[in-house]
């Protein structure tokens, strides 16, 4: 069955090329369908064993195919969301020119992060994601601001030094199965997790630490995050949605396929240990942060760095509910992260300014986007039916059973914390009933906006109130490939 | 006679000639990197770049020779067109088209920067004699030394204020994590060698878009214009 | 011819013989070419010893100020250079017995105290000029100090003694020896430690006295006469022995006397000569090639050198450098 793998490797490419060469519309219409395409043979993969492709080049596992999800659904609703959000200014040439790239930059894009998850091995996932980090920077910087150039130029010097780093760590872990399997061998995973009982130990501990450093720089893991803001904030919205919807996540894949070889090479203790030590600083300071914002998309940048800080803390608990709460809370995070990103393109399209003092009154300016977005900053708060509740839930309860519990609790007061930040924003722009700024009509401005936010909360609530059985039975299988077992 | 007399605590074993050399090759790519602290303009940065590219070219052509590993000329001859011949054209050239050529961008003062940078390399040699690290290609002082063209890389990209020293640090900070993977990973397969290779051009050919948007922005090559963004 | 064997003594007064005769030639032979170098036609090579005779003959102008100390410090100065020939190697390859007196550590400090006693002498005098010039100099010999100590402990890391003659035996074992990154950076940082010591480009202009910049040729201002001379030929030594420490240990000990018979100790000498003159050579090229940094700048020259003898140290310390 590896047909769906080869289809999700050139599907996603093959559209791009036409997209940069075909007319808009063409253009437009062709990436809709290649993220319901996605998303599809993404959903089809989720009751399947390990699927193998491409001569063994590619391999989808449990693990894999929950990242993939992940990236396919919100492949598949941004595609919605760019279909009505992207309106660029000028004249007929410069708008189509720019309509191009930008559907082309954003194909690529998300074939970039579907590959990461099922390429085969430790040396082709950094390949990945140095992909996504070059069309990332690109698409950053396509907006021509003086914010997004200098966003650009930061993404792309401290994201490259993280993969530089990220690099040094594949090679130490080659080092490390070399000691068992001789001088050239490739580093598949299957192989390495295989013979990682016999790996010496300390270099597996340095390899480690290296990835956590290199692929945490683009996770966005506190003090490595310096980039994050900038970027997701001065990023076109659909892309901003993407970066910390899915980007974030297949940073954080590559830290968990080295955290399974470390598990299995020097034991559980070690690399829960430094994981917890980001994710609680990581958590601390997205926390701290929010309180403080006065851009939009700043806001929930600084919510997407909490969330990362909440999955490592989740990974560094010892309970094997903690570690399916983490990967519910990757799936969740996608499909809120992304509606409140889109959330805010309707409310920036609306108000033409991302300066929360000069928002005000956004329910009633936008009837349908401005609730669904309240609704998502309150899925990002961890509010019942929706899936971050259930999967902050688990988490907690993985937490409190594990033998260190003050860190749940800290991890509770944590959230509580950023809670506070992030609703405080709500209820001032979007809740309050002053009236309209001159010049704005009540009335969303895209039916397509509102398709793609509605899309990402009936995900939400589904995932929080019933997920499907088979999806909880993936998150487990891929709990346990996680932990100790095979 | 006296000499035999006195040597009498046995001194520690001489490296042969063949690592001999090779570490003499690793520390000339260290020693350039050291150079680029200093380096004003940044011609003569690109230039110590493609001329540590020449050395790291030439390191693993040695390899090549001496641990008959015949997959590395290949990847000697390629790294060799790719970062002494390739990428300080991209960068010369966007130079060339800026028409603007930056005296010192130093936060601090040289003297302080290659003293932090020695305290930094020292921290690098002293973690790298912690490793059980034994390898068959190369001497353990060249992965010290390539520890220490990594850091002192970081150094230059955090402690230079213009875009083009810091792509170089970037690049310098590939050279390291190359001359680092041909001591412990000579024998890595040569096709995921040249998709590092490949990958790198792609980053490379990035960092150029982005340095000429930059430039066109701000008409300057200085990241101190880069201070909206706060908090 | 039956060969004539010379005792360990006699060899030991030879060595410091070699240096007292030879150091104003060197001089000179350095000077000439620079000037042939530069296009003029030169001093003649033995021109610094008509200089010292002449100013032997000369009388000495004592400033009101000075006292003693302005005396005694050329010749203290001088004494110092003559005893730092019998612990290095000047002629032979093996050691003299009075060459365990004092290890590179003890030729330094000796070294140290002929600079000192010229800087007191300079400084008490009152003038602006020497004071000038002996306050930089202190000030730089203290900044060079640490490259000279990193030095010392790398060929101590390599040889497990200071002496110098053990690292020199050590150099002329193998190649590898050569090749090994320690023994090239300790000699390059020797190199520039030379550089700095004996006044030359890009530390000061060894030919001229430009307020801005001198450092050692300030400091003699204020002497004239047979003290005057004493200074100038004790710095022509100074040259002679940093010169023959960086050849005979570092780049190129070979040309030694093995033995003691005195032809081999006899040959030795020429062979010390053409070395040293082809490292003069080297320096006029850097000379012709360089220009001279600015004081503060100097700090930058001091930094490298400091930089190559850490990494020797630290090469040696993972083992096998």
């Amino acid at each position: 069955m590896g047909w769906d793998l080869l289809v999700v490797l050139i599907a996603p490419f093959v559209v791009a090329v036409v997209c940069w060469w075909a007319p808009v519309a063409v253009g437009r219409a062709l990436t809709v369908a290649s993220g319901a395409l996605t998303f599809v043979l993404a959903v089809l993969l989720v009751p399947a064993a390990t699927t193998m492709a491409a001569g063994g080049w590619l391999r989808a596992d449990a693990l894999s195919v929950v990242f993939l999800v992940a990236v396919a659904f919100l492949y598949a609703t941004t595609a919605l969301f760019a279909v009505g959000y992207v309106q660029p200014a000028g004249d007929i040439d410069t708008a189509a020119r720019y309509n191009r790239r930008f559907f082309a930059g954003l194909n690529l894009f998300a074939w970039s992060m579907a590959m990461a998850p099922v390429v085969n091995g430790f040396a082709l996932l950094w390949v990945a994601i140095e992909v996504t980090t070059v069309i990332s920077a690109l698409l950053v910087a396509i907006d021509d601001t003086d914010g997004a150039t200098e966003a650009a130029w930061k993404y792309v010097l401290i994201a490259s030094m993280g993969l530089g780093i990220a690099l040094l760590a594949t090679i130490v872990m080659y080092y490390a199965g070399s000691s068992v399997f001789g001088g050239a061998y490739d580093l598949f995973y299957p192989k390495l997790l295989g013979a990682a009982g016999q790996f010496p130990a300390e270099v597996v501990r340095l390899s480690f630490v290296l990835a956590v450093l290199g692929y945490g720089t683009k996770m966005g893991l506190v003090p490595v995050h310096t980039w994050l803001p900038d970027a997701h904030s001065e990023a076109p919205t659909p892309i901003s949605a993407l970066l910390s919807g899915s980007l974030l996540a297949v940073s954080f894949y590559a830290i968990l396929r080295f955290y399974q070889v470390t598990v299995r090479a020097v034991g559980p203790a070690f690399p829960r240990n430094v994981l917890l030590a980001f994710g609680l600083a990581s958590l601390a300071l997205g926390a701290l942060y929010l309180a403080s914002q006065r851009d939009l998309k700043r806001l929930f940048a600084y919510s997407s760095v909490e969330h990362m800080g909440i999955l490592a803390i989740g990974m560094s608990f010892a309970a094997p509910i903690a570690v399916v709460g983490v990967l519910l809370h990757v799936l969740a995070h996608a499909a809120a992260k992304g509606t409140a990103f889109f959330g805010a393109g309707s409310v920036v399209r609306k108000f033409g300014t991302k300066d929360m003092d000069r928002i005000r009154g956004g329910v009633g300016a936008l009837p349908w986007s401005g609730p669904m977005l309240v609704l998502a900053v309150l899925a990002l708060c961890a509010l019942p039916p929706f899936g971050i509740f259930r999967s902050e839930f688990l988490i907690v309860s993985g937490g409190l059973s594990d033998p260190r519990d003050a860190i749940a609790a800290v991890l509770v007061v944590l959230v509580t914390l950023a809670t506070l930040g992030i609703t405080w924003f709500s209820s001032q722009t979007m809740l309050t009933p002053d009236p309209l700024p001159d010049g704005t009509t009540s009335g969303e401005t895209s039916a397509w906006i509102v398709a793609a936010m509605a899309v990402g909360l009936v995900a939400l609530t589904v995932l929080g109130v019933h997920p499907p059985g088979q999806l909880s039975d993936l998150l487990t299988r891929a709990a346990h490939e996680l932990g100790t077992g095979s | 006679m006296p000499l035999t007399l006195l040597a009498a605590a046995s001194p520690p074993p001489v490296p042969s000639t063949v690592s001999g050399v090779s570490e003499a090759i690793a520390l000339v790519v260290l020693l350039t990197e050291f150079a680029m602290l200093r380096a004003p303009l940044s011609r003569s940065q690109i230039r110590l770049y493609a001329f540590q590219s020449l050395a790291v070219s030439a390191l693993a052509v040695f390899v090549a020779a001496t641990q008959h590993v015949p997959e590395l000329y290949v990847l000697a001859a390629l790294s060799f067109g790719l970062k002494v011949v390739v990428v300080p054209a991209i960068v010369l050239r966007l130079l060339r088209d800026a028409r603007v050529d930056l005296a010192a961008s130093n936060r601090l003062g040289v003297a302080s920067m290659v003293l932090l940078a020695i305290a930094i390399s020292v921290f690098g040699f002293f973690v790298v004699g912690s490793l059980p690290v034994h390898s068959r290609s190369l001497p353990t002082p060249a992965l010290g030394m390539a520890a220490a063209v990594i850091l002192v890389a970081f150094l230059l990209v955090i402690l230079r204020s213009d875009v083009v020293s810091q792509a170089v640090g970037f690049f310098s900070l590939e050279n390291g994590v190359s001359v680092a993977s041909l001591v412990v990973a000579a024998g890595l397969p040569l096709i995921v060698e040249v998709a590092f290779l490949f990958d790198l051009l792609v980053a490379v050919v990035v960092f150029g878009v982005l340095m000429r948007v930059h430039h066109g922005r701000t008409q300057t090559l200085s990241t101190d214009v880069l201070d909206r963004l706060r908090g | 011819m039956a060969a004539v064997d010379l005792a360990p003594a006699e060899i030991q007064v030879l060595q410091v013989l070699t240096i007292v005769i030879f150091a104003p030639l060197v001089s000179g032979g350095i000077a000439h070419l620079e000037a042939r170098v530069q296009g003029r036609r030169g001093p003649r090579i033995l021109q610094p010893y008509y200089d010292l005779a002449k100013l032997f003959r000369k009388e000495t102008l004592v400033p009101d100020e000075a006292s003693w100390v302005f005396a005694v410090g050329p010749m203290l100065a001088f004494t110092c250079y003559l005893v730092v020939p019998l612990l290095i190697p000047v002629l032979t390859t093996y050691p003299l017995p009075l060459g365990y007196m004092g290890d590179i550590l003890g030729g330094g400090f000796i070294l140290g105290l002929a600079g000192f006693s010229v800087a007191v002498a300079a400084a008490e005098t009152g003038g602006p000029y020497a004071q000038l010039g002996s306050s930089r100099a202190m000030t730089f010999g203290a900044l060079i100090e640490p490259s000279i100590l990193f030095i010392t402990f790398t060929v101590a890391l390599v040889t497990t003694t200071d002496l110098p003659y053990f690292e020199a035996a050590a150099a002329r074992a193998s190649l590898s020896q050569v090749v090994r990154p320690a023994h090239l950076l300790a000699g390059l940082a020797f190199f520039l430690v030379v550089l700095s010591d004996t006044g030359r480009i890009p530390v000061e202009t060894h030919a001229s006295t430009l307020e801005f910049g001198m450092i050692d040729e300030a400091r003699t201002l204020e002497h004239s006469g047979p003290l005057f001379a004493l200074l100038k030929w004790g710095s022509a030594m100074k040259q002679l022995i940093l010169y023959v420490l960086l050849i005979n240990v570092f780049v190129a000990p070979w040309g030694l006397a093995g033995s003691r018979s005195l032809g081999a100790v006899l040959l030795a000498i020429p062979a010390l000569l053409l070395k040293a003159f082809g490292v003069g050579v080297v320096f006029t090229g850097i000379d012709n090639s360089f220009s001279k940094l600015r004081l503060f700048k100097i700090t930058e020259f001091m930094a490298a050198a400091f930089l190559l003898a850490i990494l020797a140290v630290l090469v040696l310390y993972l083992g096998g450098g």
